[in-house]
């Protein structure tokens, strides 16, 4: 049995005031329960894998939030029926192949029938405000068991420590004490996002990502003329073109993201999906491999056939 | 662009039997954790509020004192110690790892309140020598370390992986000091947050020869409760402050935790009387046994024992089940052949419930290593 991808969205948030995490992760999952004709209640697990969020919200986990938003199973237990579990999963630019790894397993034992993997970042309020590295943005795909294609087969992935200060981001607190009208007062502050990305992590991504592409091919006794579509994420110049051209893949063979998608964070992987989907090219192409790249440095492969090896 | 997939009735939690997602059993190997050295009593901890408040919080919760960070120690110090300890209770080398989930919610590391890239269990698998071994964070609140030991479950039974590890590190006890600068009264939302303490835990899942190990693991989120209990970056100090409708959060989990204890049962095939030692969250004994006792009305029976271990530790987040289990472990009261069952419950609201008989696992707890 394998697992095949019933429908992907990825949509850019317009920048509005009331653009946040989750309305975008709503909205997302929304819409692609709509594409693919399921209802809310038939999501068995949902993955919220976005990082960035205007709140930082700790607890609980963003995916109750957006299963009670797109309200599926929202209890009270009764006699019969089936709930949703939800939970979010954190690596990073990562994340959608990785939940894809878990929910792909659980569909091929059984354990669930319908799998959602929900994204979506906002860019981080930032102590020295630089370029954004990110454009808001939300995805969705939703994953279900499938006798007749072979659909996800192979997962892979590596991490790369020595680079793991190449990309680095996290709360950090900044105090401060002052003088309020009736005298000293207590010290405040905030707990700041400080990202920090150095120069040449693009480029060692791009070494990586090669690297660990032509391992598991080999793993799999594939070559890179096996490889009918790549689907890359990110989708930055300064990453797909060196990788292309590490790996000796023609253009016609990669599936690149919409102008308006680009930039889209931990939902990458989905905006590049959804235009592969969009132009026929994911059916059309007997095995696609799906690559993604983030920090740690980590890169993460996904293989998707038409059919079994 | 397909039909709606048939869902399998009466199953309200996503479940997993032995058996019955691919050849193979998942046991529970080992347990680990870190404990800080440093020690907090209720009575220090509630004569440091900024206001009056009168709430006799040890009288409430059952909590004498918690564990706390000294200076050094964070989340990623106490999962690395809690993993290092889980090693030295198992058969397996760091090197066998092959799967390593970081659960913890708090994730500070380095002077940073809450690291968020690249994930925790990155740095988690190098200190301890699993650098192989594929790994990413979870986020799940109280339920993180049960939630990934259901994901582990199924790359287990499926025969994709032999050993896995979950970890959590939880420096938490800012969530109280923040706190105890605006609590008032016993009605404030931030009372939950004066219980907690820190500590870090671990457990390591291998292949069992066979369908045993774990019999039962289920889990589900009850969304329309999502908003119960909430976290946020504070403007008063490092780290968050938590808002819990304490009252509401207890009354929805007795109601809705016994039918979902009921069919985790039932896919044992088991009875309530066949539990020895049932481990809840650790959240206060009140609450603890107020909810047992709506089991043993729901259910008609009750487990032989009930795990609070709040005395000495508080709650400890993520981490509260493994770190009851290890001391019922090392004091020998759990032995080899006792049913235990897991209850996770948390933010969300998540309910987990796991059941499993402890093996020979027994024999490397109770003496020095």
């Amino acid at each position: 049995m394998g697992t095949r991808i019933e429908a992907a969205c990825a949509q850019a948030g317009n920048g509005g005031r009331k653009t946040t995490a989750r309305r975008l992760a709503d909205a997302a999952a929304t819409h692609c329960l709509a594409l693919a004709g399921c209802r809310p209640r038939d999501v068995d697990m949902l993955i919220n894998v976005g990082v960035y969020r205007e709140d930082n919200m700790g607890e609980p986990a963003l995916a109750a939030l957006i299963q009670e938003d797109i309200g599926a199973n929202l209890g009270h237990p009764p006699t019969g029926g089936s709930g949703t579990f939800s939970f979010d999963l954190l690596n990073g630019a990562c994340g959608v192949i990785t939940a894809l790894q878990i929910e792909s397993g659980l569909l091929r034992s059984g354990v669930i029938q319908l799998g959602a993997v929900v994204s979506s970042d906002v860019q981080p309020d930032l102590e020295k405000p630089a370029a954004p590295f990110l454009r808001p943005a939300g995805g969705a795909i939703l994953l279900k068991a499938d006798d007749g294609l072979a659909g996800f087969t192979d997962f892979y992935s590596e991490t790369f420590p020595e680079y793991a200060d190449l990309f680095t981001s996290g709360l950090v607190w900044r105090g401060r004490s002052g003088h309020g009208i009736r005298g000293p007062r207590p010290e405040a502050g905030r707990n700041q996002m400080v990202v920090s990305v150095r120069s040449g992590y693009e480029a060692r991504l791009a070494d990586c990502a090669e690297e660990t592409t032509r391992r598991f091919l080999r793993r799999l006794g594939l070559g890179i003329e096996d490889i009918d579509l790549l689907i890359p994420a990110p989708a930055a110049p300064g990453f797909v073109d060196p990788l292309r051209t590490k790996l000796g893949i023609p253009g016609d063979r990669v599936a690149y993201t919409p102008e308006d998608l680009e930039e889209a964070y931990t939902t990458g992987p989905i905006a590049a999906l959804q235009a592969a989907i969009k132009s026929g090219r994911l059916s059309e192409a007997e095995n696609t491999l799906l690559l993604a790249g983030g920090s740690g440095i980590t890169i993460a492969l996904a293989l998707y056939r038409q059919t079994p090896p | 662009m397909g039909e709606t997939p048939t869902k399998q009735p009466n199953h309200w939690l996503t479940l997993q039997s032995a058996g019955s997602g691919g050849p193979w059993g998942c046991r529970i190997e080992s347990v680990g954790v870190k404990v800080p050295a440093q020690r907090l009593t209720t009575r220090d901890l509630m004569s440091k509020t900024s206001h009056r408040t009168r709430i006799q919080l040890e009288r409430l919760t059952g909590i004498h004192e918690r564990h706390v960070v000294g200076p050094g120690e964070d989340s990623f110090t106490l999962a690395t110690g809690a993993a290092r300890d889980c090693l030295s209770h198992s058969q397996h080398q760091a090197s066998d790892i092959e799967m390593l989930i970081s659960t913890s919610i708090t994730r500070s590391k380095d002077g940073s309140s809450q690291s968020f890239e690249p994930p925790l269990s990155l740095y988690v698998k190098q200190a301890v020598g699993a650098t192989q071994a594929m790994n990413f964070d979870l986020s799940n609140a109280c339920a993180g370390m049960l939630t990934g030991v259901f994901l582990l479950q199924d790359l287990v039974a499926r025969g994709e992986i032999s050993c896995g590890m979950v970890v959590s590190g939880e420096y938490i006890s800012h969530l109280s000091w923040n706190a105890a600068r605006q609590i008032r009264s016993l009605f404030s939302k931030q009372l939950a947050s004066l219980t907690l303490g820190d500590a870090g835990a671990a457990v390591l899942v291998e292949r069992a020869p066979d369908s045993s190990g774990i019999e039962v693991i289920g889990f589900t989120t009850l969304a329309e409760h999502s908003r119960l209990c909430l976290a946020f970056p504070s403007s008063l100090g490092p780290g968050a402050q938590m808002y819990t409708k304490s009252r509401t959060l207890h009354k929805v989990a007795i109601q809705d935790m016994a039918p979902l204890v009921a069919e985790t049962i039932g896919a044992a095939g088991i009875d309530l009387g066949d539990i020895d030692y049932l481990i809840p969250h650790q959240t206060s004994a009140r609450a603890i046994r107020s909810g047992t006792k709506e089991f043993v009305r729901q259910l008609g029976t009750r487990p032989k024992h009930v795990v609070i271990n709040l005395e000495e530790y508080g709650n400890t987040s993520s981490t509260t089940l493994f770190v009851a289990l290890h001391k019922y472990l090392e004091e020998q009261k759990i032995r080899k052949g006792d049913r235990v069952m897991l209850l996770a419950l948390a933010s969300g609201i998540e309910i987990g419930i796991a059941i499993f008989t402890i093996d020979s696992m027994a024999d490397n707890y109770g003496h020095t290593h």
